[in-house]
């Protein structure tokens, strides 16, 4: 049987996302072609996704000190072998290394904002949302596709699973020689119903304990728009919200000293209400609030706390 | 070592306006070297002084991104000369077929032991053309690479993962993606705006690239404006912060969201 979507996995298995897409695909077009999924990450990612729902997965086995983009040329060569109509990955630096791989021996096209994909004919029909989310194209492809999507949630166990194939290639010459991690507390910013995002407005990592009181008496997570200067380390990048950052639909957005630039807001855009502080009236970011306090967050942020006990 | 730093001349969708139809108006919107660009050319800039390597600039796109102003804009950011596939047929053209073309100029310059890029284009933010680019050149590609040391053959690259930093060795050639944080790029003085001027910039002709054509057609059959939440605008007077605090906290328990 064909593959009619394959899935590359890098070192992590939420991709319930992508086969929820890739089934929807293989039933409207009445196609009996399979969905796969070839994995570039340590076996036990391989056998989570052998019992997810998909049809096969092929295991690329990696000698321990090699990280998935090293596998990056024997995905391509698994995907090649039977080449599909589509070619999924999830938003994550190791997915990206091997979708570009596997779109670029297939000469497939790539689309980046698909916000719904349907087939059509032998094709696909992708709504695709373009430069920083300002517009979408209904994108007609014929030929093969590689689309970069919101992988999901790990899938559940869907039944004993399927065989995993093993293939090793020679890995390509990368060796992980040192792992330091930061310290910084894990969060899932999507899970969250209250955020507060902090931009260049807050001027000393000092300042931050201000925005935790606010955070403790709101109950909400804290992150932060895309810091471009070095050192300006204060959390972890899995706070940073924006266009190359996470997007997330909270039921509150608060942006604290945040301008309001859109590859900002983009991340935020789908939060029930957004309310804005930041001491410049011309910050474009008013206009994208549903509340605005124009004014110096050093006094806003703590009044806001007492108000709030 | 030759290292190459590929670079985009583009403008920024901030100064973009779109239609109630989704069209997208540029014509506000002044060109300029895409926003992480010069952080990677900074990253590679540290390496090519410490190792004494060439550093080669590299850009591909539709008419205008051969311009002495855009060729400039890169040459001042350290480069030691620039190599520019300026071509009509690239406007519009996909991240695959810009890979593709950026592979061929890679394979042109010769003997290339590293490519940088930015983490992601100001315009497009895909993140794929440099991972699509290593998978053209049969090379292993890195994203979000904060530091780079060493010697071709032995390079140390640090990236950042979840919650920390990794530390690879790549024996290799191979395409690293600077992450937008990665550096703070140095600012163009005069005299490296003047010496930019005398920097080579070759003009490569696409044709004689011999890219092979993608596999796969796109058609953009329509556009629309995406669905936004419209937005209260409501400003709260902050004359006095307590009195701004408690209405704000008192319109939020209204709305439900606290």
């Amino acid at each position: 049987m064909s593959v009619n979507v394959w899935i590359v996995v890098g070192d992590q298995p939420a991709i319930g996302n992508l086969i929820a897409v890739a089934r929807a695909l293989g039933e409207a077009a009445g196609a009996d072609g399979q969905v796969a999924a070839v994995v570039a990450g340590p076996r036990p990612v391989a056998e989570t996704v052998a019992a997810s729902g998909v049809d096969r997965v092929v295991w690329c086995g990696l000698p321990d000190d090699a990280p998935a983009e090293a596998s990056a040329l024997a995905v391509a060569d698994v995907v090649a072998a039977d080449p599909p109509r589509v070619v999924l990955g999830g938003r994550n630096p190791g997915e990206r290394v091997l979708l570009g791989a596997a779109a670029a021996r297939l000469r497939a096209a790539v689309l980046t904002g698909a916000r719904s994909v349907s087939a059509d004919g032998d094709g696909v029909v992708v709504v695709n949302a373009v430069f920083g989310d300002i517009s979408e194209e209904t994108v007609a492809v014929s030929g093969p596709v590689a689309l970069l999507m919101d992988g999901g949630s790990v899938p559940p166990a869907a039944g004993p699973g399927v065989p995993i194939e093993e293939v090793t290639a020679a890995p390509l010459g990368l060796k992980v020689i040192e792992t330091r991690m930061f310290g910084f507390d894990e969060v899932d910013l999507g899970a969250a119903p209250r955020v507060i995002g902090i931009g260049r407005g807050l001027k000393a990592k000092e300042d931050l304990a201000l925005i935790e009181a606010l955070a403790e008496a709101a109950k909400a997570e804290i992150a932060c728009s895309r810091p471009v200067a070095e050192g300006l380390n204060w959390m972890g990048k899995d706070r940073y919200i924006g266009s190359s950052g996470a997007r997330i639909t909270p039921q509150l957005y608060l942006a604290i000293g945040i301008s309001g630039q859109l590859q900002h807001m983009v991340g935020v855009v789908g939060a029930e209400t957004i309310v804005a502080i930041n001491s410049d009236p011309n910050a474009v970011v008013f206009a994208q609030a549903d509340y605005g306090l124009v004014g110096d967050l050093y006094q806003l942020v703590p009044a806001i706390t007492s108000a709030l006990k | 070592m030759k290292i190459v730093v590929a670079y985009k001349w583009t403008r920024d969708p901030e100064e973009a306006s779109v239609g109630a139809d989704g069209t997208v108006d540029w014509s506000r919107a002044k060109p300029g070297l895409s926003a992480y660009d010069p952080v990677a050319i900074e990253l590679a800039r540290r390496l090519a002084e410490a190792t004494g390597a060439e550093l080669i600039g590299v850009t591909a796109g539709d008419t205008g991104v051969g311009a002495a102003i855009a060729a400039k804009a890169a040459l001042s950011r350290g480069l030691d000369r620039t190599v520019i596939i300026e071509d009509a047929s690239l406007k519009g053209a996909g991240r695959a077929e810009l890979a593709a073309v950026l592979a061929g100029a890679v394979r042109h310059i010769g003997d290339v032991d590293l490519v940088v890029t930015g983490d992601s284009s100001v315009d497009v933010a895909a993140k794929m053309v440099p991972t699509l680019l290593a998978g053209e050149l049969g090379w292993p590609a890195v994203a979000e690479v904060n530091e780079l040391t060493g010697e071709a053959g032995t390079l140390r690259v640090q990236r950042a993962i979840p919650g920390g930093v990794q530390v690879l060795e790549v024996s290799g050639p191979a395409v690293l993606a600077a992450a937008a944080d990665a550096a703070v790029p140095r600012v163009p003085g005069m005299k490296d705006l003047l010496a930019a001027g005398k920097k080579p910039a070759e003009h490569l002709d696409l044709a004689s690239l011999d890219v092979p054509a993608r596999n796969a057609v796109l058609t953009v059959t329509g556009t629309s404006r995406p669905e936004r939440k419209s937005r209260r605008g409501q400003i709260i007077d902050t004359t006095d912060p307590a009195a701004a605090a408690t209405e704000l906290v008192q319109a939020l328990h209204g709305a439900g969201v606290l």
